[in-house]
């Protein structure tokens, strides 16, 4: 477009030089032709001048156009390659069906993407599967354990070895529950809720949760701040999502300690802050809390329950909820949750309807 | 029927069978209750028919759906215990066809994934309870006996074991005639504590219908407010009523 503009500019500056040097050219002719009509041959060149410049113009415009449509599919390529995770791989690019280089691009594209997408859903299915296959031996081993513990004939010590197995069965059925949870999550197979949530009664629920939790560990659970907020969610899992945090925030306390819960509301985000004392996490190993099965230092794992898939799972809900997550540390300082919400303009309209 | 024998030390007792036991509160109508277990895995079928002989239920095991539906169409049942993974017809499936023919046999939904999609599918789809795997068979055999209860008779305003006493209208919980003040979360789960009394109570029982959660937490949370529970209804009186059965989950019962 700048080209073709530039073009008309240069013929108009061509086309006003030659009309301003008229006169003098002809003034230095024969006094016999009348000074206001001008010579043919100025018209032709005027006229052949006149039709160049749309003729270069349309040129300049079809080169363009072939151009453009010539690269599309590249350019649709480039986009789509940009866009492609792995949980929108099974989409194909559409081909243009021509045959060229371009097509052929396409197609073998669309067969490499094709190949890891099942390569994805092999692995989904192989984990699906196998939290099925685990939990069957694992009822039938519960229900074992559990018919034993009814034989009066057990000695103290073999029963105390029975019920320790028991926990421990129901703890690696945690697993698996949280396994397949995430799994499915992955897979897009979790349907979220989408209802109105009072994002500050909840929180008020989790604090009671979180000071019987507390009270155990000396450690004091305070709500600091609760503003009013009504979301767009499932709250069923927002439940979850408090609870793993306020958990978190309890175990890796210290006696003598807090755990303070904040709900702020700006416009339109919610800002969820959940902070407790305690060792701190070094900043080297921040970028890896949310990693499954990452539990901190090693010597420390081991004095703290749980199954180290908590904050994969809080991940999941507040993405899935269209949010972010993070983790503020100070070693040896405050360790703060910090989740922030979209809260939709709309939300307290939905909540009575 | 099963009995808990009396503790051994606080809080914490043993849990047997006991074959001779006065406080049986089943009916006889209970004690004929027929009962179609469908469930393809044979060992787990194994353990939930013995489990439920033993209260005398009359059990029928089927090991996939289309025999369980063909079973459920000409035999009345008085409780059907339904595995939602099953080969030919899914679980799920058979609990639709069956409330579509209008046979209202109460089922207890068992599945290997304690998801709550599930859960509120099964729900929907006309289940009367859920137990997610792996469950404690006490707790399986407590809910089928409920399921069969069902409808027979009112829920009671007042509950009372020994001389513990809830009343469900005024919220008011009293010991000896000692007020007992508790906090909303241990009213809940001292009534669902006293609804099942005698039976033992499971971490994911409670969770479920204390707090509503079909998830399971990773935390300790039913066990801190058990112990604080038990501070307020046990600490100063005798006997103690509330107990934990190591590795299986918590019973209030009054000791024989």
């Amino acid at each position: 477009m700048l080209l073709v503009a530039l073009l008309a500019t240069g013929a108009l500056a061509y086309y006003e030089l030659v009309i301003e040097a008229r006169p003098q050219a002809q003034g230095a002719q024969p006094a016999g032709k009348s000074a206001k009509e001008p010579a043919p041959a100025d018209i032709i060149e005027i006229a052949m001048f006149c039709s160049i410049i749309p003729a270069v113009a349309l040129a300049l415009a079809g080169g363009w156009w072939v151009m453009r449509r010539t690269l599309a599919p590249v350019t649709a390529l480039t986009q789509a390659a940009e866009q492609m995770n792995e949980h929108n791989l099974g989409t194909p690019l559409p081909r243009t069906g021509s045959g060229d280089e371009l097509d052929r691009l396409t197609e073998v594209f669309n067969a490499m993407t094709a190949r890891l997408n099942s390569a994805f859903a092999r692995l989904r299915e192989f984990t699906l599967h196998a939290s099925h296959e685990l939990k069957t031996p694992l009822t039938v081993m519960h229900a074992e354990l559990e018919n034993w513990l009814r034989d009066d004939r057990l000695a103290t010590e073999q029963r105390q070895r029975v019920e320790s197995q028991l926990d421990e069965i129901q703890r690696l059925a945690k697993i698996v529950d949280s396994l397949t949870l995430l799994t499915r999550a992955d897979a897009g197979q979790v349907v979220l809720g989408r209802e109105a949530v009072r994002l500050d009664d909840l929180l008020r629920e989790a604090l009671a949760d979180a000071e019987s939790l507390s009270q155990p560990a000396g450690v004091t659970a305070t709500l600091e701040a609760c503003d009013e907020v009504t979301i767009l969610g499932d709250r069923h899992r927002l439940r979850q999502l408090l609870l793993n945090l306020c958990d978190n925030a309890v175990k890796y306390n210290q006696p003598g300690g807090k755990v303070t819960l904040e709900l702020h509301r700006a416009d339109a985000r919610a800002e969820l802050r959940i902070s407790n004392t305690g060792r701190g996490i070094p900043p080297e190993v921040l970028p890896k809390v949310f990693d499954p099965f990452f539990r901190g230092d090693a010597s420390h794992s081991q004095a703290v329950e749980g199954c180290g898939l908590g904050l994969s799972i809080a991940r999941w809900i507040v993405t899935a909820h269209g949010g972010t997550i993070r983790i503020a540390s100070e070693p040896g300082g405050l360790t703060s949750a910090i989740v922030g919400l979209p809260v939709p303009v709309d939300a307290d309209r939905q909540k009575t309807s | 029927m099963t009995k808990l024998s009396p503790p051994r030390h606080s809080g914490v007792i043993r849990f047997r069978y006991d074959s001779d036991d006065s406080q049986a509160s089943s009916g006889g109508s209970e004690r004929n209750m027929r009962v179609l277990v469908v469930e393809d895995e044979k060992k787990t079928a194994a353990f939930v028919r013995k489990a439920l002989q033993a209260e005398g239920f009359a059990v029928d095991v089927c090991h996939n759906g289309d025999e369980a539906w063909a079973g459920a169409l000409t035999t009345p049942f008085d409780a059907i215990v339904l595995d939602i993974m099953l080969p030919g017809r899914d679980g799920l499936s058979l609990l639709r066809q069956l409330r579509q023919h209008s046979i209202a046999t109460p089922v207890l939904l068992l599945s290997a994934r304690g998801e709550v999609n599930e859960r509120v599918d099964g729900l929907n789809a006309g289940a009367d309870d859920y137990l997610p795997k792996p469950f404690v068979l006490a707790e399986l055999v407590a809910r089928v006996r409920a399921l069969g209860r069902r409808g027979g008779e009112s829920k009671p305003a007042v509950l009372q074991v020994a001389d513990l006493r809830l009343d469900t209208l005024t919220r008011r919980a009293e010991r000896r005639g000692v007020l007992i003040e508790l906090t909303a979360r241990e009213y809940r789960l001292l009534e669902f504590l006293m609804r099942s009394a005698g039976q033992i109570c499971g971490r994911m029982a409670i969770l479920e219908k204390v707090w509503d959660y079909s998830f399971d937490p990773g935390s300790n949370l039913v066990d801190v407010n058990v112990m604080r529970l038990r501070e307020k209804i046990d600490a100063d009186f005798e006997p103690k009523l509330l107990h934990t059965v190591r590795g299986l989950g918590y019973v209030i019962k009054e000791p024989s």
